[in-house]
């Protein structure tokens, strides 16, 4: 009777799928723990009703836009690389004018009475919510 | 050589498995006249915000004074209504904050609150001889109940506004709870419930908004498994044709938009319903009466005043917690 073990060699296709292991895993790492640049990016998204009506990053932008709101009242917001607000409003309340520019991320212009929500998303080093 | 292979690629495993995190949901809904942004992390995240987002509805329906299929709508109606064991308990809460605080939070000022209509379309500055006619109708006398059976005098109304929010703060805490939520928040229109912590472990940051300038931060304060509501002038009001600003919190003893020394007021503590009631109560005491009324009650609660003056009063159990700006806007000064 003969004892053997097989002896086992590493072979190209081993090597192959260590090498396909370390790039998976370095990727997903690096997806998670947001790496590779993008931090201060800063996303405006503009909602009306529930629905996404823009959204677009700030530091795309070369020069101001305008998005008008069209509903029971009429809201003109305005973005540019410095920030965003609200330059007219037919709105009763006001709070949006009143609300002033907003540009860092977290940040956000509510007008209730027209279900506008208008909101600064992005790597912050402000807080987590604001309150008042 | 292999050991260092098989280490490497253990880290590296190890790295990306990081992924699997639990995950985060967020959510937004406009409800209680208010926008409400929510955030949950944890495996049934999705399930807490989607049973949060239900729950606000329901007691949207149940408390709303607008909606004329609510229980408060059928108690204002002047007749006899035998209401639900959870509003009977919230008008109890309700009278008992008003016995607390001399009166200055009341749900019966209603009547006054809808004359002057700041918080509508139509705003309207009332005359003091229109001020003195719906002045007797304040009051918790009015309000009568026996178990679940509720009364209201004549002519007299409720407004649950200054304290559903919280109340439907509390009920999110314990969704999150059961829920199993590992962290999260909770904004509902100023009033704000901080569960657990960030995944990093540190407790979440709020920003009490600069009443002066409300695109920037008073002072930021870290919390955990804690509720903060904000009440401020600064927040809803109007501006008469001659130039008079009037906010929107009503005082029940003149009728009329308190004259506050104070821009805002914040109340902390582990009690939603409480914060929001309390907060609206100190802003019309005033400077002196909210000092005075921390100090009998200071083991409830912990607050942030705004004076006009620009001071920024704390008080002790938010040591280490608050961060105000150096050369800042508002000079901090801690209360004892």
């Amino acid at each position: 009777m003969q004892s053997s073990s097989p002896k086992l060699r590493p072979t190209a296709w081993d090597s192959l799928i260590v090498l396909a292991v370390i790039v998976l895993a370095i990727g997903t790492a690096i997806v998670f723990y947001g790496g590779l640049g993008g931090g201060d990016h800063i996303t405006v998204t503009i909602t009306h009703r529930g629905e996404t009506v823009e959204k677009v990053m700030l530091e795309a932008l070369n020069e101001e836009k305008t998005v008008t709101i069209d509903g029971t009242y009429q809201l003109t917001v305005v973005l540019s690389r410095d920030g965003v607000w609200v330059s007219e409003s037919n709105c009763p309340s006001q709070d949006c004018l009143h609300t002033g520019t907003v540009s860092r991320a977290g940040q956000s212009i509510v007008c209730l009475p027209e279900q506008v929500v208008i909101r600064l998303d992005g790597k912050s080093d402000g807080p987590d919510i604001i309150l008042g | 050589m292999k050991r260092t292979l098989s280490l490497l690629l253990c880290v590296l495993l190890t790295l990306s498995l990081a992924g699997c995190a639990p995950k985060e949901e967020t959510l937004q809904i406009f409800a209680m006249d208010t926008v409400m942004d929510m955030l949950a992390v944890g495996s049934e995240a999705r399930e807490a915000l989607s049973a949060s987002a239900q729950e606000i509805n329901r007691l949207e329906a149940l408390l709303s004074r607008t909606r004329e299929s609510s229980e408060v709508s059928a108690i204002n109606s002047g007749k006899t209504v035998t209401v639900s064991d959870e509003t009977a308990e919230l008008l109890q809460r309700a009278v008992q904050y008003a016995a607390l605080t001399g009166g200055t939070f009341d749900i019966t000022v209603e009547p006054l609150v809808s004359a002057w209509g700041i918080h509508t379309e139509s705003p309207k500055v009332l005359s003091a001889d229109e001020i003195a006619a719906l002045l007797p109708l304040v009051g918790s006398g009015h309000l009568h109940m026996d178990g679940r059976t509720v009364t209201l005098d004549e002519g007299c109304s409720i407004d649950l506004g200054a304290i559903a929010k919280g109340y439907a703060s509390d009920r999110v805490a314990q969704i999150f709870r059961d829920y199993g939520v590992e962290g999260g928040w909770v904004s509902l229109g100023g009033n704000v419930y901080a569960h657990g912590t960030k995944s990093d472990g540190k407790p979440w940051s709020v920003a009490i908004r600069d009443p002066q300038n409300t695109a920037g931060a008073a002072a930021l304060v870290g919390l955990s498994n804690q509720f903060a509501v904000t009440s401020g002038g600064y927040q809803r009001y109007f501006t008469a044709e001659d130039g008079t600003v009037y906010q929107h919190i009503i005082d029940p003893s003149t009728g009329a938009p308190a004259i506050s020394d104070l821009l805002s007021v914040t109340v902390i503590c582990g009690n939603g319903t409480m914060a929001d009631a309390y907060s609206t109560a100190l802003y019309v005491m005033g400077l002196e009466g909210a000092k005075a009324f921390w100090q009998q009650h200071s083991a409830d609660f912990d607050m942030v005043l705004i004076t006009q003056d620009n001071i920024l009063y704390y008080t002790p159990g938010l040591q280490g917690k608050l961060t105000v700006d150096e050369g800042g806007a508002y000079d901090a000064k801690l209360l004892s």
